[in-house]
């Protein structure tokens, strides 16, 4: 006969430092430690706004929530990116609407003026915002990435989609999700066909970790912008993803964007040559859109098993050191 | 004459005799969730209003990309559902049709229970 085996359902340790044990659920599932995200996480670290090929004119702007506050962008005259925070000093009323970055807005100068400014840079085409009063370089958090991605030719290429879904699911879940491919034979069965995992790589870094594929197809040489019949999925903690293909002329972001606990929002962007989508660049976003329904899919699952209690702490299987190492950035910034 | 004003949608299971009358749509989905899940019933819609011009499309990505200009982030399941229901499609087969699409990439969700075409 089957018992219940209690010792299973305990915590594994509180220590996340040992490498298979994962973030304690309790940071999952409990509203305050979202609250405390908020501060900690998104109050702290550079968080992805968007791309500055968006706003290219003179007072253009969009608007961009990051941990509690409401974030302007906005191209100034001189031709610099400026963030402030949308709010009045007079009576704490928003400047703007939200706005978001693929149907940009102008904003009157003389509105803009006396706003708070908060930390803006930028990797290539790609602006980043910072809420702390005295942040580490972007250079730091972004390391090898930025002189990666820099070395690409990414503001030649132009925002042609936007996808925003809601999902049932704390964001780390998905985060967590997405910086393994563990799951890829069994969730993306049409996907996996294409890709030889056994020379996958996954590399981790302070604040980065890029998993490295190689895929049989590829786009033509003089297309192509990285190495051949290579796809680098770089994510950027918190929250923010850089998808290079290697199968199209483009690349793609994501932004893992929490609503609350229990939900998030996915932001897919797509930058192709020209904003017009051909045939072929449509069928592309509708495979990726389908590799993220099948995640969506498997994560909501996880969710669900997560949010029942019974399991205190998970333990991370011996090739997940991506998910560890954000795990252990997560605990690493709660500690702060 | 009852002066009472008729809901825009009505819901029903014939095998429990229960309804919903309401004007939110997607409360008709969350009404057939509750019960299916209970009962196993597929509940039926009674009475649809809607309140736009004939959609032409007869699967669910064509409906969802011709309803999409009248909402603005995202046209509610329930009134998907509602369309289906003309075209002899029962809630649950609807939901069941959504999810197939949902899987290819054709369909996604800008919010809960809000459809997006792609």
């Amino acid at each position: 006969m089957t018992q219940w085996e209690r010792a299973q359902a305990k915590p594994v340790s509180p220590d996340i430092t040992d490498r298979s044990n994962a973030l304690p659920a309790k940071y999952f599932t409990e509203p305050e430690f979202f609250e405390m995200e908020k501060e900690k996480v998104f109050g702290q670290y550079w968080i992805y706004a968007g791309h500055a090929n968006s706003i290219s004119e003179p007072w253009q702007f969009f608007t961009r929530t990051v941990g509690n506050q409401t974030l302007i962008l906005v191209r100034t005259a001189d031709g610099d990116i400026r963030s402030v925070k949308n709010f009045s000093a007079r009576d704490g009323a928003p400047i703007v609407d939200e706005t978001p970055m693929s149907d940009p807005g102008y904003i009157d100068p003389d509105e803009f003026t006396d706003l708070e400014s908060v930390h803006v840079d930028s990797i290539g085409p790609l602006v980043f915002v910072n809420l702390a009063d005295d942040p580490m370089p972007l250079s730091e958090q972004a390391g090898v990435m930025k002189d990666r991605l820099e070395a690409l030719p990414l503001g030649e290429y132009e925002h042609a989609c936007r996808i925003v879904s809601e999902v049932e699911c704390n964001w780390k879940v998905f985060a967590s999700n997405y910086s393994e491919c563990d799951h890829c034979q069994a969730n993306h069965q049409d996907w996996i066909k294409g890709i030889s995992l056994d020379e996958s790589e996954l590399e981790v870094n302070d604040y980065h970790w890029v998993l490295h594929y190689t895929h049989e197809e590829d786009v033509e040489d003089e297309m192509r912008i990285h190495d051949e019949h290579e796809a680098q999925f770089h994510y950027l903690w918190p929250n923010f993803t850089v998808n290079m293909y290697g199968t199209a002329d483009g690349y793609g972001t994501y932004i893992i964007d929490p609503v609350d606990t229990d939900r998030f929002q996915l932001i897919a962007d797509y930058y192709f040559r020209d904003s017009d989508l051909s045939e072929e660049e449509r069928e592309f976003i509708r495979t990726s859109r389908q590799l993220q329904e099948e995640d969506f899919e498997l994560v909501e699952r996880q969710w669900d098993g997560l949010k029942t209690g019974a399991l205190a702490q998970a333990q991370l299987g011996p090739n997940e050191h991506t998910v560890h190492k954000f795990h252990r950035l997560a605990q690493d910034a709660y500690n702060s | 004459m009852s002066t009472q004003e008729q809901a825009s949608y009505v819901a029903v299971c014939p095998e429990c005799d229960v309804d919903l009358q309401t004007d939110e749509p997607n409360e008709i989905v969350a009404f057939h969730r509750r019960h299916y899940r209970v009962t196993g019933h597929d509940v039926k819609l009674e009475r649809t209003e809607l309140n736009f011009e004939e959609v032409t499309s007869t699967d669910i990505k064509g409906v969802v990309r011709q309803l999409e200009e009248q909402y603005e982030n995202g046209v509610p399941i329930g009134v998907v559902a509602a369309v289906m229901n003309e075209h002899g499609l029962t809630i649950g087969e609807t939901l069941d049709k959504i999810h197939e699409v949902r899987m290819t990439g054709g369909l996604y969700e800008p919010r809960d229970n809000y459809l997006g075409a792609f």
